[in-house]
């Protein structure tokens, strides 16, 4: 229920900030050649010259029926537009997730078990450049290693689902890992502190001095007192993938929500962007309710009354 | 890590098939990876660039033009002038057929430029001579005109914000909105459009073509390849590696710097697209510092365009410095007349002229864009040198959509930056309009370009425009920085395609 009100304010806080920002989709149709007097007939036409208040209130009028309303380029609902760019979105920030919970745990933990060791420092150095790279360019050189010199992966484009899933997932290996590369850095980072939090803690004391092994001492006991801070970064930085696939799909060239929002941003497609805002919102929030449930299940004194 | 990726290297073999040139080859699915999307697929509606190149292979209209850009017939066969230049009859090919099955009658011609005439830029320019437009049997329109023009053929051959003939029952459907149906004459139908995805063409079967060999973008028009996908690829990095690797077969405007680069490529071919369109800095007639011509003529005095254009376009082979409105391309229509007032690189004259017109460090607003980088860099250069001779300038860079929505309101700039396509009938370019932002009415220069529009005598015509251009100068129309050209690249594979201001992909093929 409290998700509602947080809707709303994101809500009006988009539409607002889009229509403040100059620019308007009138004359990014007519083109460069067109004259003001035709601009100006076509944002009549397209309704955009009625006060902010009423255009306003009309679009919270549709929202309440669900309706996003319709693209003003795409000629369709924007719930369409949306649904038809899910699919890419939702396989990269999955698979970039994946590969980030895949190197960055491990090497979180080892990273703490062998404290202060040159593991421990070549981990971390690799961490901080991981953290450093913004993940445009890590992607534009991995277009230039892997697609350009070595033609292992394509340099750009997406397949989708529906013409085989070895072809959709060797298009999105690229991508996934300048997206998800990123945050496994992150997360290695959350990982090693949280696991060094827990190894100086007394019941870890306790359990190495009545003789456990070092491996069920660092896997069993204290590996999971880790994970709650790990998995909470793991759900922040699923969401963050979400929006950080708007540049990695710019990059190569996916035609998922992010394209979406940009295009949109650049041609003032006003429907579209309130929708992907809305759209992306939801989903933070969404991630945000499933992180609090998992505790549930990491930590049995987590009670949600 | 970094081993492996040697040695691969170093395995890496460099030969490639063999390329034979052969005849022309049907078949094949041809990518072209082009700059985004385009704001609509109904060329009535826009005057974008990116509407007109990939919709031209569906639509088609009763006029086009030869390699020396002058008018002859597509879907009409022949025209007759009567009554003294009033009264224009077009004879319309038999046997042409939409996409969708139907034969294409005056009964679709009519309203197709009646909408034209009501919806389209250049349509709206061209009706204002037009007194009536009516169809004289099945295959015969005739054109009424208020008053003898010589730009009608020429409005209605151009490519941009096109003429374009639908079938009534689509223009019927759209009423005051958009064409919901995207079907023409020509060579390639629409098949789908998956936005951010592709816009995809297929070979009209049915197709008929003109019998005359090709000749410019007119005569015979054969579709080879089966299917044409126009691919939008923003990122400039992506469309040239996408055709090293084979991705794509062509992408357009890759950024000039990488010439050298594209010319040591083995199976890509650099295409300088020549003339494209001249780079230059609008000034605001109706507002502000501008309106007062010895202002204009300062900014005008002061620059060095070498040093402009060598900025935004980086290689010498991709500008070019010339005073002519026209392109030096059209031998008919290309002047030096006041070019002296052309490229002055004059300080002392521009600090003179600041000094008479009492020009007290008021700022010049310029509105320029990243998204088009060489505005950008061009107006940069330009902002240094009119800094250097006393004028201030507050650079706003902006993104493109508010730079054409600012442009419109006079009260919030100064100077803009833009480019002015190529065209061919000197009449209807942009650059010279009253009414395009800018608002460069000068009554003088209104004259000269309405005899250019009424006169029908080629030698009498260059002599307005000759006119028009002193004007330009004298008076400070625009700032023209200079031509320049654009870079396009193909694989090897791809035949016979012309790199011409306008890109076509009928007639062409992939060969093997």
């Amino acid at each position: 229920m409290a998700l509602i009100p947080v809707a709303l304010v994101v809500a009006t806080v988009a539409f607002v900030l889009i229509h403040m920002a100059p620019g308007d989709p009138g004359s990014v149709i007519a083109g460069p050649d067109a004259t003001p007097e035709d601009v100006q007939k076509l944002s009549q036409q397209l309704g955009l010259d009625r006060p902010l208040l009423v255009q306003l209130f009309g679009w919270y009028g549709r929202l309440l029926q669900g309706d996003l309303g319709r693209s003003i380029f795409l000629r369709k609902p924007v719930v369409e537009a949306i649904l038809d760019r899910v699919e890419p979105t939702v396989l990269l920030t999955l698979s970039a997730t994946f590969i980030a919970i895949l190197i960055g745990v491990p090497s979180g933990v080892i990273s703490a078990r062998f404290h202060n060791s040159a593991t421990d420092q070549a981990f971390m150095t690799l961490a901080l450049l991981g953290i450093s790279i913004p993940n445009f360019l890590l992607g534009l050189l991995f277009v230039l290693f892997f697609g350009v010199w070595l033609s292992w992966f394509p340099v750009a484009g997406y397949s989708p689902l529906e013409y085989g899933v070895a072809q959709t997932l060797r298009s999105l290996v690229l991508p996934s890992f300048a997206l998800g590369l990123v945050q496994s850095a992150l997360i290695a980072r959350i990982a090693r502190s949280s696991m060094l939090d827990v190894l100086r803690e007394q019941f870890i004391t306790t359990g190495r001095s009545k003789g456990l092994g070092e491996r069920a001492v660092v896997y069993k006991h204290a590996f999971r007192n880790a994970l709650v801070p790990t998995v909470t970064v793991i759900g922040i930085s699923f969401a963050v993938l979400i929006s950080g696939a708007v540049v990695v799909e710019t990059v190569f060239n996916i035609p998922g929500l992010g394209r979406l929002i940009v295009s949109a941003v650049l041609r003032r497609d006003y429907p579209v962007i309130q929708g992907v805002v809305l759209c992306i919102a939801g989903v933070y929030m969404l991630v945000n309710l499933l992180v609090d449930l998992s505790y549930l299940a990491i930590d049995p004194r987590v009670r949600y009354q | 890590m970094k081993l492996a990726l040697a040695l691969a290297l170093t395995l890496l073999t460099v030969v490639g098939p063999s390329l034979a040139q052969d005849g022309p080859r049907t078949g094949g699915v041809f990518k072209a990876a082009m700059i985004g999307e385009p704001p609509s697929l109904d060329l009535h509606w826009t005057t974008a660039v990116i509407t007109q190149q990939i919709t031209w292979h569906v639509y088609e209209s009763l006029f086009t033009y030869d390699k020396h850009y002058s008018p002859i017939p597509m879907l009409a066969e022949s025209h007759a002038v009567a009554d003294g230049g009033r009264r224009y009859t077009i004879k319309l090919r038999q046997g042409v057929k939409f996409h969708n099955g139907k034969e294409m009658t005056s009964a679709d011609v009519v309203p197709s430029l009646k909408r034209w005439g009501k919806m389209a830029t250049p349509g709206k320019a061209v009706f204002k001579a037009v007194e009536a437009v009516e169809a004289k049997g099945p295959y015969e329109v005739v054109i009424h005109l208020k008053e003898p023009s010589a730009a009608l053929l020429d409005g209605l051959a151009r490519p941009n914000n096109a003429a374009a003939i639908y079938p009534k029952e689509v223009i019927d459907a759209a009423g005051e909105q958009q064409v919901k149906e995207f079907i023409g004459t020509g060579p390639y139908r629409f098949v789908e459009h998956k936005p951010d995805r592709h816009i995809k063409l297929a070979r009209f079967k049915d197709y008929v073509a003109r019998q005359e060999a090709p000749d410019g973008f007119g005569g015979k028009r054969t579709a080879y390849l089966d299917e044409i996908l126009f691919i939008p690829v923003p990122d400039v990095t992506v469309r040239l590696a996408g055709v090293e690797t084979g991705e794509y077969h062509f992408a357009q405007q890759i950024k000039q710097d990488q010439y050298d680069r594209v010319k040591r490529m083995r199976d890509v071919e650099a295409l300088v697209i020549k003339p494209s369109a001249w780079s230059t800095a609008v000034l605001n007639h109706k507002q502000g510092l501008m309106t007062d011509k010895r202002l204009r003529q300062a900014v005008q005095a002061a620059l060095d365009m070498e040093s402009i254009m060598a900025a935004g376009f980086g290689h010498k082979d991709f500008y070019r410095l010339d005073p002519g409105l026209m392109y030096p391309e059209q031998a008919q229509w290309h002047s030096k007349a006041a070019g002296e007032l052309f490229n002055q690189k004059n300080k002392a004259k521009a600090q003179k002229l600041l000094k008479d017109a009492g020009y007290a460090g008021q700022p010049v607003r310029w509105i320029t864009t990243k998204e088009y980088e060489w505005m950008y860099k061009n107006a940069l250069v330009a902002k240094q040198q009119l800094e250097e001779t006393g004028l201030k300038i507050d650079l706003q860079v902006v993104d493109w959509a508010t730079l054409v929505q600012r442009r419109n309101k006079p009260e919030l700039w100064d100077i803009f930056s833009t480019g002015f396509t190529f065209g061919p009938e000197p009449a209807l370019i942009t650059s010279v309009q009253c009414n395009w932002p800018g608002w460069w009415c000068h009554e003088e220069k209104e004259r000269a370009l309405e005899a250019l529009a009424k006169e029908t005598d080629p030698k009498k015509r260059r002599a307005h425009l000759e006119r028009v251009q002193q004007h330009f100068y004298e008076d400070v129309g625009r700032i023209k920085f200079g031509d320049y050209f654009t870079l396009d690249v193909a694989r090897k594979d791809v035949k016979n395609f012309p790199a011409l201001p306008w890109t076509a992909f009928w007639n062409v093929w992939l060969g093997r």
